[in-house]
């Protein structure tokens, strides 16, 4: 684990509940998307169409990019192109300013949340509202999301009710989920009726027809998208799918895997700006070229933002999102981490896995995301000096057959001591809220004598 | 050089073995007929009504907007006042200010088809005029013939009108608003339409 990850996961165990609360609820997704994939006969063949379908746009992401920016800018969209997160909200900012807008109410996106959008526009005097409730949360709580679809699922509906106390006009005490929805409501309402413009990210792109796909079950993004004069999509490039019969597959693969639902309740296809108001689309970089050269790990940009290797991944499901300390946590956001990621403590997160292969199991694109995993650690990952050390020792030790039974003989003496509660254990973290498994007491060597003995073959 | 050329040209430069487009997707066979479009659209949390016979249509509308509306505005599109005739309803001011419809109790739009896979009912952009309007009521209502239900995704993508994405937007909306962002609690009517009623129009 990571240092970050160790330190994030100690200041949510202590909280058992909370733990159980968080593991439960991301769980919960896992299991609805397993039934939603058993009811649905199509749902294997979809995933491997997915990820064939994917490879192919990649392979050809060139001419499906201009092909987009040649049919979206015939239906009167402007499209620009950013390099990396600075110049996406240099973009977004300028596109603004210009207008004099400032109020924005911007729908979830997690590329605007890799970029640092918000606090970008923030600091130049532009008010920006996250609208998805999830989202408004986070925000109103100043902390990043902790999952791709359920930014504020690490917070208890009593959180909630205190921040909303607090922020909004809601009763103290109040810890209902409907009647905190309903005064989120009411807020929202209220930006969304004053916004100078609306900013989106979008699910899909359709090179063939220049049509932004954006979906989501609140509606938030429609309502923007149909109030102000002013829209401004933020899109990362592999967003991009060859035409309409391959956006089916998608949309039937992604609500089920998120959510189980078999469809989210909006899915907008969206070509053109509406009259009278502007469409401008940025498609972003920042670092997805430098993947796409990388042979291995290009596919991980076939990933639709669902969630579902997060569901199921015993790291996060424990340690929660804000763990990873990078806008995409999860094992997918460990597979992003080292070619977007910013600070050497993102690009060691692909050390932050226990290679289980359950994300790989759910994956509606068929990303091999554990072996991705395997492969960045053979990479230039940024190790620590103890970590370095620590495995020159362990690759000796192994080399070794008497060093390891040295190393089995210390670690018998050392591991009852290390399992019991005492001031001072260096275990102390890890004990908080695990136990060590039983020790056997012997060597697999002395119990092998000793049944040879026995005259047990 | 601009960022645009320099994206395509690292793109052009890492292009690998170039895949193969996959072969058309060829969905397994399912039932398109109103009761199992019914069905998944009560999973979605909204309301099938019908089929209907068209003269039984109106009675049946207005039932439900006088429950819906406790006196509040209703207005019915176009297309939808050709089905509906007269009722408690007004004509949508097409060209309104979007955020005058913020007071909106219940919109009553025609859909062009069902997915009977998901519940969902494909809304054009020339009929959900102002686009605000089926997001900022507070009830929705969509007609829907029968005959215009089709199997899958797949088809209901196939089956879009030919200049039906020439119109800034095209939505499939399956059920009403909801969120389930506080404990994954399921809450309807997040930012959009509280409860959505379709009705099947038969014949």
């Amino acid at each position: 684990m990571t240092a970050a990850l160790d330190r994030a996961a100690t200041e949510l165990l202590p909280a058992g509940p909370r733990l159980v609360a968080h593991d439960a609820a991301v769980f919960a997704l896992r299991e609805k998307r397993d039934a939603a994939g058993s009811a649905e006969p199509d749902f294997e063949r979809l995933r491997e169409y997915a990820r064939a379908a994917k490879a192919h746009t990649l392979d050809h992401l060139d001419l499906y990019l201009e092909r987009f920016e040649a049919r979206a800018t015939a239906a009167g969209a402007i499209v620009h192109w950013a390099e990396d997160a600075p110049a996406l909200n240099r973009i977004v900012h300028a596109l603004l300013a210009e207008r004099g807008a400032r109020q924005v109410v911007k729908s979830k996106s997690m590329l605007t949340e890799e970029c640092g959008l918000n606090p970008y526009l923030e600091s130049r005097g532009i008010e920006v509202v996250d609208t998805d409730l999830g989202e408004r949360i986070v925000q109103l709580g100043h902390e990043p999301p902790s999952h791709i679809i359920m930014p504020a699922i690490h917070r208890t509906r009593e959180d909630i009710g205190a921040l909303f106390a607090r922020e909004l006009d809601v009763p103290a005490g109040e810890t209902d989920p409907a009647r905190l929805t309903e005064a989120a409501r009411r807020h929202l309402r209220g930006h969304f009726l004053g916004a100078d413009a609306a900013i989106t990210g979008a699910n899909f792109a359709v090179a063939e027809t220049g049509t932004l796909v954006v979906v989501t079950n609140e509606g938030n993004a429609d309502l923007g998208m149909s109030l102000p004069k002013l829209h401004i999509a933020c899109l990362g490039l592999e967003k991009l799918v060859p035409g309409l019969a391959d956006l089916a597959v998608f949309l039937r693969l992604l609500a089920r895997s998120a959510t189980g639902q078999p469809i989210s309740v909006y899915t907008s296809l969206v070509t053109g700006p509406r009259p009278d108001s502007e469409l401008h689309i940025v498609l972003v970089d920042n670092g997805r070229t430098r993947l796409l050269a990388d042979e291995h790990h290009k596919r991980a940009l076939g990933c639709i933002r669902c969630g579902a290797c997060l569901n199921t991944c015993p790291v996060y499901r424990r340690a929660g999102g804000h763990a990873y300390g990078f806008a995409i946590p999860g094992p997918i956001g460990a597979v992003l981490a080292p070619a977007l990621g910013r600070t050497a403590e993102q690009r060691r997160l692909p050390l932050a896995s226990t290679l289980c292969g359950s994300c790989t199991a759910v994956c509606p694109v068929k990303i091999d995301l554990h072996e991705q995993l395997i492969a960045w650690r053979a990479t230039d990952v940024p190790r620590g000096a103890r970590e370095r050390w620590l495995a020159r020792l362990a690759a000796r030790v192994l080399a070794s057959p008497a060093l390891y039974q040295l190393a089995g003989r210390a670690a018998r003496v050392v591991w009852p001591v290390l399992s019991r509660r005492w001031p001072g254990n260096p275990a102390a973290a890890w004990l908080a809220a695990r136990a060590l498994p039983e020790h056997p007491g012997a060597s697999f060597r002395a119990r092998w004598r000793a049944r040879r003995r026995e005259g047990v073959q | 050089m601009s960022a645009r050329e320099q994206i395509l040209g690292r793109i052009r430069a890492a292009a690998g073995h170039a895949a193969l487009a996959p072969p058309r997707f060829i969905p397994g066979a399912r039932r398109t007929d109103f009761a199992a479009f019914a069905q998944m659209l009560v999973a979605a949390g909204g309301e099938p009504h019908g089929p209907v016979t068209a003269a039984g249509l109106a009675g049946r509308v207005a039932e439900r907007c006088r429950a819906w509306s406790a006196g509040g505005r209703v207005l019915a599109s176009d297309a939808a006042l050709v089905r509906l005739g007269g009722g408690p309803w007004q004509p949508v001011p097409v060209d309104a200010d979007p955020h005058a419809l913020a007071d909106v109790s219940v919109a009553i739009l025609c859909g062009a088809f069902g997915v009977a896979e998901n519940g969902a009912v494909g809304l054009d952009g020339r009929e959900a005029l102002p686009r605000a309007l089926p997001v900022l009521c507070e009830r929705l209502i969509l007609l829907l013939d029968t005959s215009r239900l089709v199997s899958d995704m797949h088809a209901a993508l196939a089956a879009l009108p030919p200049d039906a994405l020439a119109h800034h937007h095209f939505t499939f909306v399956a059920g009403p608003s909801k969120t389930a962002d506080i404990e994954g609690v399921l809450v309807l009517g997040a930012h959009g339409p509280r409860a959505l009623a379709v009705f099947g129009i038969e014949g």
